[in-house]
């Protein structure tokens, strides 16, 4: 059915469900991140947070802060991104035409980009009389919001037996996979993260895949949903978002191809069961670095393919140098940190 | 511009032809999905109703001089008011006449007894007028006559259908699926008093949740799906027990893991729930027997076997 939207924020939160085979569908956003902000700075306006004069602000270099523009540009209000220097020349144009002020901080002597961030964040807020930060890693309306694509997975697909997305700020994937299960509680999660990422129990490291994995744990981040969680390297996501374009003709970003290339596995592993994928973002903003061969080749991250199946590992604290998966069985975090540690006890 | 009711009077028959007036509807057994759901700009209770066409109600309607309207007994206020408002509705001059009411639904078990009794009433009136009335002024009569009604008077279609505003939240595109109910009296003896009991107050999380029930159940119509419909029963079988709860649920739940059935169903506003199978899938008669057997071991009274 045809339909009007009011606005592009009404238009870019729902998803296109796309047949990637008789089992396995995609969810492709044009912008997933669009979700959580636009529901989170409708409550607060709702919820009487938002005066005329108030500024919202938040820290992230990001697909949510370009989610924050659009709606800020739409409802007239000021926006102030605190950001690092990592932050994309094309997006930082992208989000300074929509009349969002970028602050780039540089790292601090400790704590890294992160921590610099943060400070910078709370000296802005004390300096403005009204401000309003949708904190997306830890304000439970983050993933609330997931509702929506929830909603459109049951109307289009019904019973949905397997999710698989990338994980971030744990909102997406948490907040779907809870109200999946109100329909189908056996409903199989999938969490894929990069090594080096500390959001599943490996320490903190240097990361070339970004816009899935984290530095610190976001409270948003329920690990009890997760029956499995995958890490990729950069290498194989570029090259699954690569076949994604070739093969499906879908044109996403490097997480969408970390995501892909666990749920095609996962779907032909499983015939019979129904597996969805969330597709969070577009391939424009990577068209120098994940569509640019040259750029793969010189940054040794040319792949010629991908592996057929990852590499089952039993300690999810171990960064590793290729696909892998991990049993995690809706498990908390320290239920599976402290079972690693054991083992490793054990072993000496 | 005449109003639909002046011409449906328009079409009555003359005052000497009036005749016996008969009118039917048949009892429902609770809800597949019962919640809140956006409608409009707001936010309204409704329920979608398993129809019961094996019981119902018939009412007669014999007009008769005067204006008093003779009812079968006490308890039927709701009758006898059904009947003023439909004479009212057809003609200027209300007149009165006898109710006789025959119905096979048990009451209190939230079978929709009232509603029923309550819409052959309607009918019967409107027969003795000659004429039919339209299935929305069925239902605002209805719904005058009792403070909330159930979408018994909607046969053709399924509709979430919000009870207590007795309006049509939705039409749903297709019809149910053919599904097998095997249902029971959760609480014999004890019948639920449906005006009663205040609205259920649902959380934020609940209402999230019934968003995503009501795209299951286009989906599973769509598709012909028991077995998610049968999901969407029990989702919505389970939040009902925070407000209305159902002694039995836990093992109703039970059994139909243990049987494999595709849901359970339970009243909105009663004791009455069933365990839904799919019959496209093999076997199901002997996971009928079985979960009969199981339920009558518990003791619960079984109040038919329903296959539309």
């Amino acid at each position: 059915m045809a339909t009007s939207f009011p606005d592009v924020t009404a238009a870019y939160q729902i998803p296109k469900v796309i047949r990637l085979a008789d089992n396995l569908y995609g969810l492709c956003f044009t912008l997933m991140k669009m979700i959580p902000a636009r529901h989170i700075l409708r409550r607060a306006e709702e919820d009487g947070l938002l005066e005329p004069e108030t500024v919202v602000v938040e820290t992230t270099s990001g697909t949510f802060g370009l989610a924050l523009a659009m709606h800020t540009a739409r409802t007239g209000r000021r926006l102030i991104l605190v950001s690092d220097p990592a932050v994309d020349e094309r997006l930082l144009r992208r989000l300074t035409d929509l009349g969002a002020v970028v602050e780039r901080v540089s790292a601090a002597a400790r704590g890294g980009y992160q921590s610099a961030r943060l400070r910078r964040l709370a000296e802005i807020r004390r300096s403005l009389p009204s401000t309003y930060c949708p904190e997306q890693y830890s304000n439970p309306d983050n993933p609330r919001s997931y509702a929506l694509v929830a909603e459109v997975l049951a109307e289009t697909l019904g019973q949905v037996d397997c999710l698989v997305g990338p994980v971030g700020s744990g909102g997406s994937m948490c907040g779907t996979t809870r109200l999946l299960r109100s329909v189908v509680p056996e409903c199989t999660a999938i969490g894929v993260d990069s090594h080096h990422s500390v959001l599943f129990g490996q320490p903190d490291g240097p990361r070339v895949l970004r816009g899935l994995g984290n530095s610190l744990l976001p409270p948003n981040l329920d690990h009890t949903v997760f029956d499995s969680v995958h890490w990729c390297t950069a290498a194989e996501a570029f090259r699954a978002t690569r076949e994604l374009h070739r093969e499906h003709a879908l044109f996403m970003g490097p997480t969408s191809g970390a995501a892909y290339l666990v749920a095609r596995w996962y779907a032909r592993e499983h015939p019979d069961a129904l597996t969805a994928v969330l597709l969070p973002d577009e391939g424009f903003r990577y068209l120098d670095t994940v569509y640019d061969d040259a750029w793969l080749a010189g940054e040794g991250l040319a792949l010629e393919s991908v592996p057929d199946a990852p590499v089952v590992v039993d300690d999810a604290t171990v960064p590793g140098t290729r696909w892998s998966a991990f049993a995690w069985g809706r498990r908390t975090r320290a239920e599976v940190v402290a079972g690693a540690a054991e083992v490793l006890e054990g072993a000496r | 511009m005449l109003s639909s009711t002046h011409r449906r009077v328009a079409r009555c028959l003359p005052a000497q032809q009036r005749r016996v007036g008969i009118g039917t509807a048949h009892a429902h057994h609770g809800e597949l999905l019962q919640g809140a759901f956006s409608h409009g700009d707001g936010v309204v209770h409704a329920l979608v109703t398993l129809p019961y066409p094996a019981l119902g109600s018939r009412v007669e309607f014999h007009p008769a001089a005067g204006t008093g309207v003779e009812l079968p007994g006490p308890g039927y206020e709701k009758v006898g008011r059904a009947v003023e408002l439909t004479l009212r509705a057809l003609s200027d001059e209300p007149r009165g006449g006898r109710v006789v009411v025959t119905s096979d639904i048990p009451r209190g078990l939230g079978m929709g007894s009232s509603t029923s009794d309550v819409t052959a009433a309607i009918r019967a009136v409107a027969d003795s007028r000659g004429t039919v009335l339209s299935e929305e002024e069925v239902v605002r009569l209805a719904t005058l006559a009792e403070v909330a009604c159930d979408s018994i008077m909607i046969t053709d279609r399924v509709v979430l259908f919000a009870h207590r505003a007795g309006e049509v939240v939705e039409t749903f595109k297709a019809a149910l699926p053919r599904m097998v109910v095997l249902g029971c009296d959760t609480d014999p003896g004890n019948p639920v008093d449906t005006l009663a009991h205040t609205p259920a107050r649902y959380d934020d999380h609940e209402l999230t949740v019934f968003r995503v029930l009501r795209g299951a159940l286009r989906r599973a119509l769509e598709i012909g799906d028991v077995g998610l419909l049968g999901r969407v029963a029990t989702a919505s079988a389970r939040i009902n027990q925070r407000h209305l709860p159902n002694r039995a649920l836990d093992l109703l739940l039970d059994i139909a893991a243990q049987v494999g059935a595709a849901g359970v169903q339970v009243a909105h506003s009663g004791t009455v729930a069933g365990l839904i199978f799919d019959p496209a899938r093999p076997g199901w008669p002997s996971r009928v027997s079985r979960a009969r057997a199981r339920m009558r071991a518990a003791g619960l009274s079984l109040t038919g076997v329903l296959d539309a």
